[in-house]
Protein backbone atom coordinates (compact mmCIF):
# COMPACT_ATOMS: atom_id res chain seq x y z
CA UNK A 1 0.00 0.00 0.00
CA UNK A 2 1.34 3.45 -0.48
CA UNK A 3 0.90 6.37 1.27
CA UNK A 4 0.28 9.99 0.30
CA UNK A 5 3.13 12.19 0.84
CA UNK A 6 3.32 15.88 0.70
CA UNK A 7 5.20 17.57 -1.75
CA UNK A 8 6.78 20.18 -0.16
CA UNK A 9 7.36 20.68 3.08
CA UNK A 10 9.95 22.63 6.02
CA UNK A 11 12.59 20.42 8.00
CA UNK A 12 10.40 21.57 11.03
CA UNK A 13 7.53 20.25 9.90
CA UNK A 14 8.58 17.38 9.35
CA UNK A 15 10.60 16.98 12.71
CA UNK A 16 6.87 17.83 13.91
CA UNK A 17 5.15 14.81 12.34
CA UNK A 18 8.17 13.01 13.34
CA UNK A 19 7.81 13.79 17.06
CA UNK A 20 3.91 13.75 16.59
CA UNK A 21 3.61 10.17 15.91
CA UNK A 22 5.78 9.07 18.87
CA UNK A 23 2.81 10.17 21.30
CA UNK A 24 0.14 7.51 22.34
CA UNK A 25 -3.64 8.32 23.43
CA UNK A 26 -4.10 9.57 26.79
CA UNK A 27 -0.69 9.95 27.45
CA UNK A 28 0.04 13.51 29.35
CA UNK A 29 3.75 15.40 27.81
CA UNK A 30 5.48 18.30 28.75
CA UNK A 31 7.61 20.39 27.51
CA UNK A 32 9.62 23.49 28.18
CA UNK A 33 11.11 26.81 26.45
CA UNK A 34 11.14 27.96 22.80
CA UNK A 35 8.79 25.04 22.51
CA UNK A 36 6.73 26.02 19.06
CA UNK A 37 7.50 22.66 17.62
CA UNK A 38 7.02 20.39 20.75
CA UNK A 39 3.51 22.08 20.66
CA UNK A 40 2.61 21.66 17.15
CA UNK A 41 3.48 17.88 17.08
CA UNK A 42 1.05 17.58 20.23
CA UNK A 43 -1.72 19.14 18.41
CA UNK A 44 -1.08 17.45 15.60
CA UNK A 45 -0.95 13.87 17.94
CA UNK A 46 -4.25 14.89 19.37
CA UNK A 47 -5.91 15.55 15.88
CA UNK A 48 -4.78 12.42 14.14
CA UNK A 49 -3.38 9.38 16.00
CA UNK A 50 -3.00 10.38 19.32
CA UNK A 51 -6.83 11.72 20.56
CA UNK A 52 -7.31 12.16 24.04
CA UNK A 53 -3.12 13.67 24.49
CA UNK A 54 -2.81 15.72 27.41
CA UNK A 55 0.25 18.20 26.94
CA UNK A 56 1.12 21.16 29.43
CA UNK A 57 3.17 24.00 27.72
CA UNK A 58 5.89 25.04 29.42
CA UNK A 59 6.03 27.68 31.75
CA UNK A 60 2.43 29.15 30.72
CA UNK A 61 1.15 26.03 32.99
CA UNK A 62 -1.55 25.63 30.25
CA UNK A 63 -2.68 22.29 29.68
CA UNK A 64 -3.88 21.84 25.58
CA UNK A 65 -3.55 24.76 24.58
CA UNK A 66 -6.31 25.64 21.64
CA UNK A 67 -2.58 27.37 19.63
CA UNK A 68 -4.31 28.39 16.13
CA UNK A 69 -2.29 29.81 15.61
CA UNK A 70 0.80 28.65 17.03
CA UNK A 71 2.78 31.09 19.70
CA UNK A 72 7.03 31.28 19.49
CA UNK A 73 6.85 31.85 23.42
CA UNK A 74 6.24 29.06 25.88
CA UNK A 75 4.56 31.74 28.78
CA UNK A 76 2.31 33.89 26.24
CA UNK A 77 -1.19 34.82 27.57
CA UNK A 78 -2.52 33.52 24.82
CA UNK A 79 -1.76 29.45 25.52
CA UNK A 80 -3.78 30.01 28.67
CA UNK A 81 -6.67 29.79 26.01
CA UNK A 82 -7.04 25.90 26.70
CA UNK A 83 -9.19 22.93 28.29
CA UNK A 84 -7.27 23.58 31.40
CA UNK A 85 -4.63 25.68 33.28
CA UNK A 86 -2.45 25.13 36.04
CA UNK A 87 0.08 27.20 38.27
CA UNK A 88 3.78 26.78 37.74
CA UNK A 89 4.42 25.55 41.13
CA UNK A 90 1.66 22.95 40.36
CA UNK A 91 3.03 21.96 37.48
CA UNK A 92 6.76 21.93 38.96
CA UNK A 93 5.14 19.63 42.16
CA UNK A 94 3.51 16.86 40.04
CA UNK A 95 6.71 17.17 37.55
CA UNK A 96 8.33 15.54 40.40
CA UNK A 97 5.55 12.86 41.00
CA UNK A 98 7.09 10.39 38.34
CA UNK A 99 4.03 8.29 37.48
CA UNK A 100 2.05 11.16 35.42
CA UNK A 101 4.13 12.85 32.77
CA UNK A 102 4.81 10.10 29.73
CA UNK A 103 6.47 12.07 27.55
CA UNK A 104 9.48 15.05 28.02
CA UNK A 105 10.29 16.98 25.51
CA UNK A 106 14.18 17.82 26.01
CA UNK A 107 16.49 19.78 24.38
CA UNK A 108 20.42 20.64 24.38
CA UNK A 109 23.22 22.86 23.46
CA UNK A 110 24.97 20.50 23.44
CA UNK A 111 23.56 16.48 23.23
CA UNK A 112 26.04 13.21 23.45
CA UNK A 113 25.78 9.27 22.85
CA UNK A 114 24.27 8.38 26.60
CA UNK A 115 21.15 10.86 25.68
CA UNK A 116 23.13 13.89 27.91
CA UNK A 117 21.71 17.28 27.37
CA UNK A 118 23.58 20.30 28.30
CA UNK A 119 21.70 23.48 28.21
CA UNK A 120 24.11 25.09 31.24
CA UNK A 121 28.11 25.97 30.78
CA UNK A 122 29.90 24.50 27.38
CA UNK A 123 33.77 24.55 28.91
CA UNK A 124 34.72 24.66 32.37
CA UNK A 125 32.18 25.25 34.91
CA UNK A 126 33.17 28.54 36.03
CA UNK A 127 34.78 29.55 33.17
CA UNK A 128 32.41 28.43 30.25
CA UNK A 129 33.31 29.65 26.49
CA UNK A 130 29.79 29.61 25.96
CA UNK A 131 27.28 30.48 29.14
CA UNK A 132 24.15 28.76 27.53
CA UNK A 133 20.76 30.05 29.82
CA UNK A 134 20.43 27.18 32.13
CA UNK A 135 18.50 23.69 32.18
CA UNK A 136 15.13 25.18 33.73
CA UNK A 137 13.48 21.55 34.45
CA UNK A 138 15.69 19.49 32.24
CA UNK A 139 16.59 17.44 35.62
CA UNK A 140 12.78 16.48 35.71
CA UNK A 141 13.59 14.15 32.79
CA UNK A 142 14.62 11.63 35.17
CA UNK A 143 11.53 11.31 36.46
CA UNK A 144 9.39 11.35 33.35
CA UNK A 145 8.30 7.91 31.45
CA UNK A 146 10.08 8.58 28.20
CA UNK A 147 11.97 11.52 26.95
CA UNK A 148 12.32 12.65 23.25
CA UNK A 149 15.20 14.84 22.27
CA UNK A 150 14.72 17.70 19.34
CA UNK A 151 17.13 19.87 18.31
CA UNK A 152 17.23 22.36 15.39
CA UNK A 153 20.69 21.95 14.76
CA UNK A 154 23.11 18.67 13.98
CA UNK A 155 26.39 19.87 13.90
CA UNK A 156 29.41 18.82 15.65
CA UNK A 157 28.95 21.17 18.16
CA UNK A 158 25.93 20.44 19.19
CA UNK A 159 26.27 16.36 18.73
CA UNK A 160 29.15 15.62 21.13
CA UNK A 161 30.90 12.72 22.52
CA UNK A 162 30.03 14.07 25.96
CA UNK A 163 28.56 16.98 26.72
CA UNK A 164 30.69 19.34 29.55
CA UNK A 165 27.47 19.63 31.84
CA UNK A 166 24.63 16.98 32.32
CA UNK A 167 21.83 19.48 32.84
CA UNK A 168 19.12 16.73 31.61
CA UNK A 169 20.63 13.17 33.14
CA UNK A 170 20.40 10.36 30.41
CA UNK A 171 21.74 6.97 30.14
CA UNK A 172 22.80 5.32 32.48
CA UNK A 173 19.34 5.39 34.16
CA UNK A 174 20.36 4.28 37.88
CA UNK A 175 18.75 1.31 38.62
CA UNK A 176 16.64 1.12 42.10
CA UNK A 177 12.88 2.11 41.79
CA UNK A 178 13.45 5.72 39.30
CA UNK A 179 10.43 5.79 37.74
CA UNK A 180 12.45 7.38 34.51
CA UNK A 181 12.65 4.88 31.29
CA UNK A 182 15.12 7.38 29.76
CA UNK A 183 15.90 8.88 26.44
CA UNK A 184 14.11 6.99 23.94
CA UNK A 185 14.41 9.14 20.87
CA UNK A 186 16.29 12.01 19.18
CA UNK A 187 14.99 13.85 16.48
CA UNK A 188 17.29 16.14 14.26
CA UNK A 189 17.04 18.42 11.22
CA UNK A 190 19.14 15.33 9.35
CA UNK A 191 17.81 12.15 10.95
CA UNK A 192 16.11 9.83 14.23
CA UNK A 193 18.11 8.30 16.69
CA UNK A 194 16.76 5.61 19.02
CA UNK A 195 19.07 3.92 21.78
CA UNK A 196 20.61 0.71 21.96
CA UNK A 197 18.77 -1.14 24.77
CA UNK A 198 21.95 -3.18 25.11
CA UNK A 199 24.52 -0.59 25.03
CA UNK A 200 22.31 2.23 25.68
CA UNK A 201 24.14 4.82 23.42
CA UNK A 202 22.35 6.60 20.31
CA UNK A 203 21.93 4.68 17.33
CA UNK A 204 20.79 5.98 13.89
CA UNK A 205 17.13 4.82 12.73
CA UNK A 206 15.78 7.19 10.59
CA UNK A 207 17.37 9.30 7.56
CA UNK A 208 15.37 12.27 6.64
CA UNK A 209 14.38 11.90 2.70
CA UNK A 210 17.90 13.54 1.00
CA UNK A 211 20.07 12.70 3.38
CA UNK A 212 23.14 10.86 3.30
CA UNK A 213 24.38 8.44 5.96
CA UNK A 214 27.94 10.26 5.49
CA UNK A 215 26.17 13.56 5.96
CA UNK A 216 24.91 12.73 9.24
CA UNK A 217 28.28 10.99 10.19
CA UNK A 218 30.04 14.45 9.11
CA UNK A 219 27.82 16.31 11.37
CA UNK A 220 28.09 14.16 14.49
CA UNK A 221 30.55 14.26 17.43
CA UNK A 222 30.03 10.64 18.08
CA UNK A 223 29.78 7.98 15.76
CA UNK A 224 26.15 6.76 16.27
CA UNK A 225 25.59 2.73 16.26
CA UNK A 226 24.79 2.12 12.71
CA UNK A 227 21.86 -0.80 11.80
CA UNK A 228 22.14 -3.15 9.12
CA UNK A 229 19.03 -1.19 7.36
CA UNK A 230 18.38 2.27 7.82
CA UNK A 231 15.08 3.58 6.89
CA UNK A 232 13.85 6.59 5.67
CA UNK A 233 11.89 9.37 8.02
CA UNK A 234 8.41 8.79 6.70
CA UNK A 235 7.29 12.11 5.04
CA UNK A 236 4.57 14.55 6.34
CA UNK A 237 1.32 12.86 4.50
CA UNK A 238 -1.17 15.65 2.96
CA UNK A 239 -3.52 15.53 5.87
CA UNK A 240 -0.37 15.82 8.41
CA UNK A 241 0.76 18.99 6.26
CA UNK A 242 -2.58 20.68 6.12
CA UNK A 243 -3.31 20.64 9.61
CA UNK A 244 0.14 21.91 10.58
CA UNK A 245 -0.21 24.98 8.19
CA UNK A 246 -3.41 25.65 9.68
CA UNK A 247 -1.94 25.56 13.17
CA UNK A 248 0.93 27.25 12.15
CA UNK A 249 -0.01 30.56 9.57
CA UNK A 250 3.15 32.61 10.60
CA UNK A 251 5.26 29.73 9.84
CA UNK A 252 6.96 29.45 12.87
CA UNK A 253 7.64 25.68 11.45
CA UNK A 254 8.85 26.81 8.25
CA UNK A 255 12.27 29.25 9.85
CA UNK A 256 8.98 32.25 10.00
CA UNK A 257 9.82 34.95 12.49
CA UNK A 258 6.30 35.46 14.18
CA UNK A 259 4.99 35.40 17.25
CA UNK B 1 2.10 52.16 51.06
CA UNK B 2 1.51 53.33 47.66
CA UNK B 3 4.86 54.78 46.32
CA UNK B 4 6.43 56.04 43.08
CA UNK B 5 9.10 53.60 41.62
CA UNK B 6 12.17 55.90 43.26
CA UNK B 7 10.59 55.80 46.15
CA UNK B 8 10.03 52.40 46.86
CA UNK B 9 14.08 51.31 45.73
CA UNK B 10 15.16 54.50 48.35
CA UNK B 11 13.02 53.25 50.94
CA UNK B 12 12.96 49.55 50.77
CA UNK B 13 15.81 48.21 48.79
CA UNK B 14 19.39 49.12 50.51
CA UNK B 15 22.47 49.29 48.89
CA UNK B 16 23.99 45.95 48.92
CA UNK B 17 20.73 43.90 49.44
CA UNK B 18 21.93 39.82 50.38
CA UNK B 19 18.98 38.02 48.12
CA UNK B 20 16.79 39.96 46.08
CA UNK B 21 14.39 38.22 44.44
CA UNK B 22 12.80 39.51 40.51
CA UNK B 23 9.75 37.98 39.19
CA UNK B 24 8.19 37.23 36.12
CA UNK B 25 8.57 34.38 33.47
CA UNK B 26 10.74 34.55 29.71
CA UNK B 27 9.38 37.88 28.51
CA UNK B 28 6.38 38.13 30.61
CA UNK B 29 5.73 40.07 33.36
CA UNK B 30 8.97 41.99 34.05
CA UNK B 31 8.90 44.48 37.08
CA UNK B 32 11.00 46.48 34.34
CA UNK B 33 9.95 49.92 35.96
CA UNK B 34 11.29 48.56 39.13
CA UNK B 35 14.07 47.05 37.75
CA UNK B 36 14.96 50.56 35.64
CA UNK B 37 14.41 52.39 39.39
CA UNK B 38 17.79 49.72 40.46
CA UNK B 39 19.80 50.54 37.30
CA UNK B 40 19.62 54.55 37.50
CA UNK B 41 19.89 54.63 41.54
CA UNK B 42 22.62 51.91 40.90
CA UNK B 43 21.81 49.96 43.77
CA UNK B 44 23.88 46.40 43.84
CA UNK B 45 22.70 43.35 44.96
CA UNK B 46 24.79 40.63 46.76
CA UNK B 47 22.96 37.68 45.57
CA UNK B 48 20.18 38.10 42.50
CA UNK B 49 17.44 34.98 42.63
CA UNK B 50 15.20 34.74 39.79
CA UNK B 51 11.71 32.86 38.16
CA UNK B 52 12.61 29.61 37.13
CA UNK B 53 13.09 31.25 33.54
CA UNK B 54 14.65 35.24 33.82
CA UNK B 55 14.88 37.56 30.56
CA UNK B 56 15.49 41.07 30.53
CA UNK B 57 15.26 42.26 34.05
CA UNK B 58 18.17 39.75 34.85
CA UNK B 59 19.99 40.29 31.99
CA UNK B 60 20.24 44.43 32.23
CA UNK B 61 21.15 44.15 36.31
CA UNK B 62 23.32 42.04 35.06
CA UNK B 63 24.75 44.22 32.65
CA UNK B 64 24.79 47.36 34.61
CA UNK B 65 27.01 45.65 36.97
CA UNK B 66 24.99 45.33 39.95
CA UNK B 67 24.96 41.66 40.76
CA UNK B 68 27.71 39.64 42.78
CA UNK B 69 26.00 36.68 41.88
CA UNK B 70 23.23 34.83 40.26
CA UNK B 71 21.33 32.24 41.45
CA UNK B 72 18.74 31.12 38.54
CA UNK B 73 18.07 27.71 36.27
CA UNK B 74 17.47 30.14 33.23
CA UNK B 75 18.43 33.84 31.95
CA UNK B 76 17.40 33.96 28.14
CA UNK B 77 14.58 35.38 25.47
CA UNK B 78 13.43 31.62 23.89
CA UNK B 79 13.58 31.82 19.93
CA UNK B 80 14.84 35.54 20.10
CA UNK B 81 18.50 34.49 21.31
CA UNK B 82 20.64 33.84 24.63
CA UNK B 83 21.07 36.47 27.09
CA UNK B 84 24.02 38.64 26.00
CA UNK B 85 24.98 40.33 29.36
CA UNK B 86 24.51 37.23 31.31
CA UNK B 87 26.92 35.78 28.76
CA UNK B 88 29.35 38.25 29.12
CA UNK B 89 29.41 38.49 33.15
CA UNK B 90 29.79 34.98 33.49
CA UNK B 91 31.99 34.09 30.78
CA UNK B 92 34.65 36.82 31.38
CA UNK B 93 34.23 35.67 35.29
CA UNK B 94 32.92 39.16 36.76
CA UNK B 95 29.89 37.56 38.39
CA UNK B 96 29.45 34.14 40.29
CA UNK B 97 26.63 31.84 38.69
CA UNK B 98 25.06 30.06 41.44
CA UNK B 99 23.16 27.73 38.82
CA UNK B 100 19.77 25.95 39.98
CA UNK B 101 16.88 23.93 38.38
CA UNK B 102 13.22 25.36 38.95
CA UNK B 103 12.77 22.70 41.74
CA UNK B 104 15.47 24.14 43.64
CA UNK B 105 14.15 27.59 42.99
CA UNK B 106 10.26 26.89 43.41
CA UNK B 107 10.70 24.05 46.22
CA UNK B 108 13.15 26.84 47.72
CA UNK B 109 10.75 29.50 47.71
CA UNK B 110 7.93 27.14 48.95
CA UNK B 111 10.58 26.47 51.92
CA UNK B 112 11.05 29.81 52.47
CA UNK B 113 7.37 30.88 52.44
CA UNK B 114 6.13 28.43 54.86
CA UNK B 115 9.34 28.07 57.29
CA UNK B 116 10.84 25.20 56.19
CA UNK B 117 14.32 25.26 57.03
CA UNK B 118 15.47 23.14 53.60
CA UNK B 119 13.65 21.05 51.38
CA UNK B 120 14.27 17.57 49.98
CA UNK B 121 13.92 17.03 46.48
CA UNK B 122 12.52 13.67 44.62
CA UNK B 123 15.01 11.08 43.68
CA UNK B 124 16.93 11.20 39.96
CA UNK B 125 17.48 15.05 40.83
CA UNK B 126 21.05 14.06 41.45
CA UNK B 127 21.66 12.60 38.57
CA UNK B 128 22.05 16.46 36.74
CA UNK B 129 25.33 17.94 37.45
CA UNK B 130 23.44 21.08 39.17
CA UNK B 131 23.55 19.86 42.90
CA UNK B 132 27.10 18.68 42.13
CA UNK B 133 28.77 21.85 40.30
CA UNK B 134 26.82 24.00 42.98
CA UNK B 135 27.38 22.09 46.12
CA UNK B 136 26.86 25.15 49.01
CA UNK B 137 23.05 25.13 47.90
CA UNK B 138 22.53 21.11 48.04
CA UNK B 139 23.48 18.59 50.51
CA UNK B 140 22.49 15.04 50.51
CA UNK B 141 21.28 13.65 54.05
CA UNK B 142 19.94 10.25 55.10
CA UNK B 143 16.19 9.99 54.95
CA UNK B 144 14.90 9.29 58.76
CA UNK B 145 12.03 7.36 57.32
CA UNK B 146 13.65 4.91 54.64
CA UNK B 147 17.16 5.08 55.23
CA UNK B 148 17.67 6.13 51.52
CA UNK B 149 20.33 8.96 50.27
CA UNK B 150 17.72 12.02 49.49
CA UNK B 151 19.33 15.25 47.82
CA UNK B 152 18.08 18.41 49.75
CA UNK B 153 18.07 21.94 48.98
CA UNK B 154 18.52 25.25 50.82
CA UNK B 155 15.29 27.25 51.78
CA UNK B 156 14.83 30.60 49.80
CA UNK B 157 14.14 33.45 51.84
CA UNK B 158 14.48 36.63 49.58
CA UNK B 159 15.11 39.75 51.44
CA UNK B 160 12.96 41.80 48.71
CA UNK B 161 10.94 40.49 45.90
CA UNK B 162 10.14 43.06 43.16
CA UNK B 163 6.97 41.50 41.69
CA UNK B 164 4.60 42.62 39.05
CA UNK B 165 0.58 42.47 38.64
CA UNK B 166 -2.55 43.71 37.13
CA UNK B 167 -3.98 45.36 39.77
CA UNK B 168 -3.51 46.56 43.61
CA UNK B 169 -5.88 48.49 46.23
CA UNK B 170 -5.23 50.91 48.83
CA UNK B 171 -4.57 48.51 51.24
CA UNK B 172 -2.15 46.68 49.03
CA UNK B 173 -4.18 43.77 48.03
CA UNK B 174 -3.13 42.56 44.37
CA UNK B 175 -4.36 40.60 41.69
CA UNK B 176 -2.91 38.95 38.69
CA UNK B 177 -3.98 38.20 35.62
CA UNK B 178 -3.01 35.82 33.28
CA UNK B 179 -0.76 33.19 34.25
CA UNK B 180 1.37 34.61 37.97
CA UNK B 181 4.24 32.07 37.64
CA UNK B 182 5.80 31.56 40.54
CA UNK B 183 5.23 35.53 41.51
CA UNK B 184 3.03 35.02 44.32
CA UNK B 185 5.26 32.21 45.70
CA UNK B 186 8.20 34.75 45.68
CA UNK B 187 6.15 37.32 47.47
CA UNK B 188 4.99 34.87 50.20
CA UNK B 189 8.34 34.04 51.18
CA UNK B 190 10.33 37.41 50.68
CA UNK B 191 10.63 39.75 53.70
CA UNK B 192 10.05 43.09 51.57
CA UNK B 193 7.58 42.70 48.69
CA UNK B 194 7.22 45.40 46.11
CA UNK B 195 4.50 45.08 43.54
CA UNK B 196 4.82 46.32 40.52
CA UNK B 197 0.83 47.15 38.92
CA UNK B 198 -0.40 48.86 36.05
CA UNK B 199 -3.47 50.48 37.71
CA UNK B 200 -5.59 50.61 41.28
CA UNK B 201 -8.43 47.73 40.93
CA UNK B 202 -12.14 48.92 40.87
CA UNK B 203 -14.19 48.69 44.14
CA UNK B 204 -14.65 45.25 44.65
CA UNK B 205 -12.46 43.75 41.84
CA UNK B 206 -10.35 41.89 43.99
CA UNK B 207 -12.68 40.56 45.85
CA UNK B 208 -14.21 38.64 42.50
CA UNK B 209 -10.98 37.02 41.72
CA UNK B 210 -10.46 33.84 42.77
CA UNK B 211 -8.12 32.94 45.77
CA UNK B 212 -5.16 31.69 44.23
CA UNK B 213 -5.09 35.16 41.99
CA UNK B 214 -4.86 37.22 44.89
CA UNK B 215 -2.36 38.00 47.28
CA UNK B 216 -3.66 39.92 50.17
CA UNK B 217 -2.12 43.22 51.26
CA UNK B 218 -0.55 41.88 54.85
CA UNK B 219 2.13 39.90 52.45
CA UNK B 220 2.49 43.34 50.35
CA UNK B 221 5.20 46.31 51.50
CA UNK B 222 4.52 49.10 49.16
CA UNK B 223 2.37 49.13 45.75
CA UNK B 224 4.01 51.00 42.47
CA UNK B 225 1.49 52.22 39.91
CA UNK B 226 2.84 51.75 36.65
CA UNK B 227 0.94 51.46 33.46
CA UNK B 228 2.99 49.74 30.58
CA UNK B 229 5.54 49.51 33.41
CA UNK B 230 6.82 46.05 32.49
CA UNK B 231 7.47 46.91 28.82
CA UNK B 232 9.27 45.88 26.49
CA UNK B 233 8.41 42.33 28.17
CA UNK B 234 4.87 41.72 28.29
CA UNK B 235 2.02 42.42 31.32
CA UNK B 236 -0.68 39.32 30.97
CA UNK B 237 -3.97 40.56 30.89
CA UNK B 238 -2.92 44.19 29.66
CA UNK B 239 -0.21 43.84 26.84
CA UNK B 240 2.37 41.26 25.04
CA UNK B 241 5.76 41.55 24.49
CA UNK B 242 7.50 44.24 22.66
CA UNK B 243 9.57 41.79 20.13
CA UNK B 244 11.39 44.90 17.82
CA UNK B 245 11.77 46.75 21.17
CA UNK B 246 13.57 43.43 22.34
CA UNK B 247 15.76 42.61 19.42
CA UNK B 248 16.49 46.29 19.37
CA UNK B 249 18.05 45.22 22.87
CA UNK B 250 19.52 41.71 22.33
CA UNK B 251 21.17 44.20 19.51
CA UNK B 252 22.61 46.46 20.99
CA UNK B 253 23.68 44.52 24.26
CA UNK B 254 25.84 42.44 22.01
CA UNK B 255 28.52 44.84 23.47
CA UNK B 256 29.71 46.47 26.52
CA UNK B 257 29.36 49.87 24.92
CA UNK B 258 26.10 49.17 23.02
CA UNK B 259 24.65 48.09 26.40
CA UNK B 260 25.90 51.36 27.94
CA UNK B 261 23.79 52.78 25.42
CA UNK B 262 21.01 51.36 25.84
CA UNK B 263 20.67 51.66 29.54
CA UNK B 264 21.43 55.11 29.60
CA UNK B 265 18.79 56.22 26.57
CA UNK B 266 16.55 54.16 29.08
CA UNK B 267 16.87 55.75 32.09
CA UNK B 268 16.11 58.79 30.17
CA UNK B 269 13.15 57.79 28.90
CA UNK B 270 11.79 56.47 32.60
CA UNK B 271 12.86 59.72 33.95
CA UNK B 272 11.33 61.82 31.26
CA UNK B 273 7.81 59.30 32.05
CA UNK B 274 8.35 60.04 35.98
CA UNK B 275 9.35 63.85 35.76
Amino acid sequence: MSIAVAAEYSTGELMATVMARQLRPGEVAIMGAVSALPQAACRLAQLTTAPGLWFIAGGSGAVNPHLEPLVASSCDERLLDADAVMTLPDVILVEGRGDLIDVFFAGGLQIDARGNCNLGPVGPWRHPTLRGPGGVGLPFVARAGRVVIYSMSHDRRTFVERVDFVSGPGFPVRPGGLPGGGPSLIVTPLCTMDFDPGTQLARLATLHPGVTLDQVLEATGFAPTIPTKLETTPAPTPEELTILRRLDPAGLLRGGAGR
Amino acid sequence: MLLSAGAAIDKLVPEGTGLLAVGGMHMHNNPMELVRELTRRRRRVRRLLTSPSASLAADLLIGAGLVDEIATAYIGFEHLGLAPAYRRAAESGAINVLELCEAAIVHGLYAGAGGLPFIALPAGLELSDVSSANAEHFRTITDPFTGDRVLVAASLRPDVALIHALAADERGNVFFAGAHFTDRLMAMAAKTVIVQVERMAEAGEISAQPAESVLPGFLVTAVVVAPRGCLPTASHGAYGYDEPALRAYLKLARTEEGFAEYLQVNAMAVAEVTA
